[in-house]
């Protein structure tokens, strides 16, 4: 017989697997905007979760970390990443290499690598919370297949910043006492990233006139 | 004689009866609060009971093409709506004489060959929208079949066992069962499976006339007379076996008998048709909010429910799922 998670965990285990299920509908999302409202919506809920981590384990650090994952992640990042979109005036993404069926069956069969593979660590601990472990574990693999089988450099961009979302529940669950300047790294590194993003979203369309990364297989000289 | 007690084996008539009965009244209510939705006033709640009335009293009319198949059919898969309702924990949390006859997969069998009999007579016609619709419902039954399985793999993950009645006090246990993952998606993942088989908005338009669409509702175009009325009565009965399961296994198994006094059988069956006719608003609200999908996209959300199904069965690998 299994052992039963308390409500708590059970809980959070499922706010942890609804960030997995947005990695998923952003694999199979054929427009560009709608990408990243999921991927405003999968942050959504990374800051639910921090709340309630929070609330349960009297972490009021975690509140700080919950107003800046809000105004960052759900607010800020698609803002930009929308206003870059109206610019380039581009809808849909390229046809991608798989069909989305296979894409969704080979991101089944990564998460299912994830998941065995943190069952397999036999991590036996009373307050480790092993299965938000592997969801999260599962989610940054499927944020990986989305960056590699997706040709677009939104998509490209969306699994980037969704790989740093399940890292963020990761650390979450795990170590929610991580000192606070610890996490603010972390979202620092997102404005990071997002600027590089955004710089390359520009070029590459300026240079193509698309967002597809299909174009860039000839040498230019 | 004590008064006080209803026989297991009165109990056991009675799950049958409560869904011979009750399942028009039930596809009444959802068809009259779906025309309200949409502006209408909707038929009246009982006009399926009507309905059966008039096709019993009606001839029958067969196709020169046909066989006794034809014929047999719609009966074959009454007989089994009538079987499945002994299985399923409709009216008591325990298990009653023949309710260990079958566990889950032998419910699901029995609901496959209701299935296939209904698809075979349709076939056996020779009329090209009936058999468009029985190869269609068999394609997506097939596509459906592997998510049933996954949930069937989460509940004997759950309980260590395959027993709906199992899976139901498993469920009542405790809310810590209820928030569990593995048990939230195994959930979802059925209740999107209730909505593909009964034909319901994002797969079929339930009550279109246009034949291209259909898939379930495309196999009895060529039936009438009481063959039409069993293939009715049969679909309404299905849909209140798989709400039942939904209800009385996955999402709220309360309300049921603990005993064999007759007001708690009473209770039972007015909870039941209570919980069915919220369920069937729930799938009525989902007809006015979404579109039908194409044909070819119904793959995907059936996608959608395996990928839940999958994951609910993928968390159980891990400590305590």
């Amino acid at each position: 017989m299994h052992l039963v998670p308390s409500a708590y965990a059970g809980f959070a285990d499922v706010v942890a697997m609804l960030v997995l299920l947005t990695e998923f509908a952003m694999l199979r999302a054929p427009l560009l905007r709608s990408q990243v409202r999921i991927y405003a919506f999968q942050s959504l809920v990374v800051t639910g979760l921090a709340v309630d981590i929070a609330a349960a384990r009297h972490v009021p650090d975690l509140y700080t970390l919950a107003a800046l994952t809000f105004a960052l992640k759900v607010v800020l990042v698609p803002g930009v990443v929308l206003r870059l979109l109206r610019d380039a005036e581009a809808d849909l993404a390229g046809s991608p290499v798989l069909g989305v069926a296979s894409m969704v069956l080979i991101a089944i069969a990564v998460s299912a690598f994830g998941f065995f593979a943190v069952g397999s660590f036999h991590v036996q601990s009373a307050t480790l919370p092993t299965t938000a472990l592997a969801i999260a574990i599962a989610a940054a693999l499927v944020a990986f297949v989305l960056i590699i089988l997706r040709t677009d450099v939104v998509s490209q961009a969306m699994g980037f910043f969704s790989l740093e979302n399940s890292v963020s529940v990761a650390s979450l669950v795990v170590a929610a006492g991580l000192p606070l300047v610890v996490e603010v790294a972390f979202l620092f590194d997102l404005l990071v990233a997002v600027v590089v993003f955004g710089v390359i979203m520009r070029v590459h369309h300026g240079r193509t006139k698309t967002l597809s990364t299909d174009e860039l297989d000839r040498l230019k000289g | 004689m004590g008064p006080s007690v209803v026989a297991p084996q009165g109990i056991q008539a009675l799950q049958v009866a409560t869904i011979l009965v009750g399942s028009p009244l039930v596809s009444g209510v959802i068809a009259h609060v779906e025309g309200r939705l949409q502006g209408r006033r909707g038929p009246r709640i009982l006009q399926p009971y009507y309905d059966l009335a008039k096709l019993f009293r009606k001839e029958t009319v067969v196709t020169d093409e046909s066989s006794w198949v034809f014929l047999a059919g719609p009966v074959v898969a009454f007989s089994c709506y009538l079987i499945v309702p002994m299985l399923i924990p409709v009216l008591t949390t325990y298990g009653l004489p023949l309710g260990y006859m079958g566990d889950i997969l032998g419910g699901g069998f029995i609901l496959a060959l209701a299935g296939f009999s209904v698809a075979l007579a349709g076939t056996e016609s020779g009329a090209p929208y009936a058999q468009l619709g029985s190869s269609r419902a068999m394609t997506f039954g097939a596509l459906i079949e592997p998510t049933i399985l996954f949930v069937f793999f989460a509940v004997a993950l759950l309980t260590s066992t395959d027993l709906p009645y199992a899976m139901a006090a498993t469920v009542r246990s405790s809310t810590s069962e209820i928030v569990r993952p593995g048990h939230v998606f195994a959930a979802i993942a059925f209740f999107l499976v209730v909505l593909a088989d009964t034909g319901r908005i994002p797969v079929e338009t339930h009550s279109g006339t246009l034949e291209f669409g259909m898939i379930d509702e495309g196999r009895t175009l060529e039936h009438s007379g009481p063959q039409l009325a069993l293939l009715k009565w049969g679909s309404a009965m299905k849909q209140l076996i798989l709400y039942t399961i939904l209800i009385n296994v996955f999402v709220a198994p309360w309300g049921l008998a603990t005993s064999g006094s007759p007001a708690a059988v009473v209770i039972a069956i007015a909870s039941l048709i209570g919980k069915a006719v919220l369920l069937g608003c729930i799938f009525a609200l989902i007809d006015n909010l979404f579109s039908k999908l194409r044909l070819f996209k119904i793959t995907e959300f059936l996608a959608a429910a395996f990928l839940l199904a999958v994951l609910a069965v993928f968390v159980f690998y891990v400590k305590g799922g």
